[in-house]
């Protein structure tokens, strides 16, 4: 397991639910259309159709959208898996508070 | 087996802001962002008054190896990312060659192996040399290309492209550097230039290029353990610890110290980062270490070569 892991499940859920709603608000944005029925299980990649690259510009939306700074070193594929996937990979890796 | 016998490098003093190329090729603020905060990039390297005679040129002037043995020199390659690297009917190869005292060598480009075509090189130069049964006999590595088109200064969502040469002299055999093991990967169903094979690379990029390097390792007899650094092609920080990730290994012993003040350096990565790594006393000698490329164009490639220094 690795250390992000780690952080990533050691983070608040309800800040992770906050970031699901978050995400879930900037993926018609992001996107370029609509997209309904958009859930934490919902698949960013297999479902949505995110890149790697529409994927980051989603993580970097979200620091503008709620004025936060994440750490995206440690930013992998796995974590671009699910809405909840990425909600606790942003939730593990803040450099500002939330 | 074949020995690198010296390495001259050279990367101009003129630097550009990811944000001006980025702003040359379209790109949007986002796009741009997200090469500076996710792939850890920042200045790309250029000579804006030089053509491609002036960086190899430049390479050539540090590669003190060559000093009073141009007349050993047999062959002399040039690797190239792209199959055109300057406007037909120059030849600033040949041109340099001439001036260097080396126009008696036979003088041809090496590629189809994209930015791992520097590794081929090598190889080839090495076997060359070897086939030969000519232990006098050298032969000069050539890399550097100048980034004068679009598709020169950029790798979609990867990378751009800087201006960097290295020269690199080999024997077919010799105590130092001596190559132990090449391992190279050829992906001939990532073929087009199209979104769909880039999104292929980006998927097997890690993996493949992780086991290539093991590959290599594992026949040069060596566990990773004992690979005392790699010498990476600079596409960016993020791909390198993703490679790390699989491998095991620890993402600083990758010298990954140019990544963000040069760019990607067609084939000269590898051989920039062996004298980054010389002037870092990163090398010791007795110790292995490894050069590790890849790229996709025509085809993907991935290679990678086991040294002891």
């Amino acid at each position: 397991m690795t250390e992000q892991d780690t952080t990533a499940e050691a983070a608040d859920p309800a800040l992770r639910d906050r970031l699901v709603d978050s995400i879930r608000d900037l993926l018609p944005q992001v996107l370029g259309r609509e997209v309904a029925g958009v859930t934490a299980d919902t698949a960013l990649m297999d479902a949505l159709g995110i890149s790697s690259t529409t994927g980051l510009e989603l993580v970097l939306e979200l620091e503008e959208r709620l004025e936060l700074e994440i750490s995206v070193e440690e930013l992998g594929r796995d974590d671009f898996g699910t809405v909840g996937s990425l909600a606790a990979y942003v939730a593990g890796n803040l450099l500002t508070e939330a | 087996m074949t020995a690198v016998v010296g390495v001259g490098v050279w990367v101009p003093e003129g630097r550009v802001g990811i944000e001006e190329v980025g702003g040359e090729l379209g790109l949007s603020g986002m796009q741009v962002k997200i090469f500076r905060r996710y792939h850890r990039l920042g200045e790309i390297a250029r000579d804006p008054h030089g053509g491609l005679a002036e960086l190899l040129r430049g390479a050539l002037d540090g590669l003190d190896a060559l000093r009073g043995q141009e007349h050993r020199v047999r062959y002399v390659l040039h690797a190239r990312t792209f199959p055109t690297v300057v406007p037909y009917p120059h030849d600033p190869v040949r041109e340099v060659c001439d001036a260097y005292g080396l126009g008696h060598a036979a003088v041809f480009a090496v590629g189809h192996h994209a930015c791992a075509s520097g590794l081929l090189a090598l190889d080839a130069a090495g076997r060359l040399l070897a086939a030969e049964g000519d232990h006098d006999g050298l032969a000069l590595v050539l890399t550097g290309e100048k980034t004068f088109t679009a598709e020169a200064r950029l790798v979609p969502g990867t990378s751009f492209f800087g201006e960097g040469a290295a020269a690199c002299l080999v024997a077919a055999t010799g105590e130092r550097d001596r190559l132990l093991a090449y391992a190279s990967d050829l992906r001939g169903d990532i073929d087009s230039g199209d979104e769909e094979a880039a999104l292929a690379f980006q998927r097997v990029y890690a993996d493949t290029l992780a086991a290539t390097i093991t590959a290599a390792v594992a026949r040069a007899g060596l566990a990773m353990d004992d690979v005392g650094v790699v010498l990476p092609h600079n596409v960016n920080r993020v791909a390198w610890h993703q490679v790390c990730r699989t491998l095991g290994y620890p993402r600083e012993r990758v010298v990954l110290d140019n990544v963000a003040a040069t760019g990607h350096l067609f084939c000269a990565d590898s051989f920039v980062n062996y004298r980054t790594a010389q002037a870092r006393g990163l090398l010791r000698q007795g110790e292995p270490y490894v050069m590790a490329a890849a790229g996709a164009g025509s085809g993907a490639a991935f290679s990678a070569m086991a040294f002891v220094h």
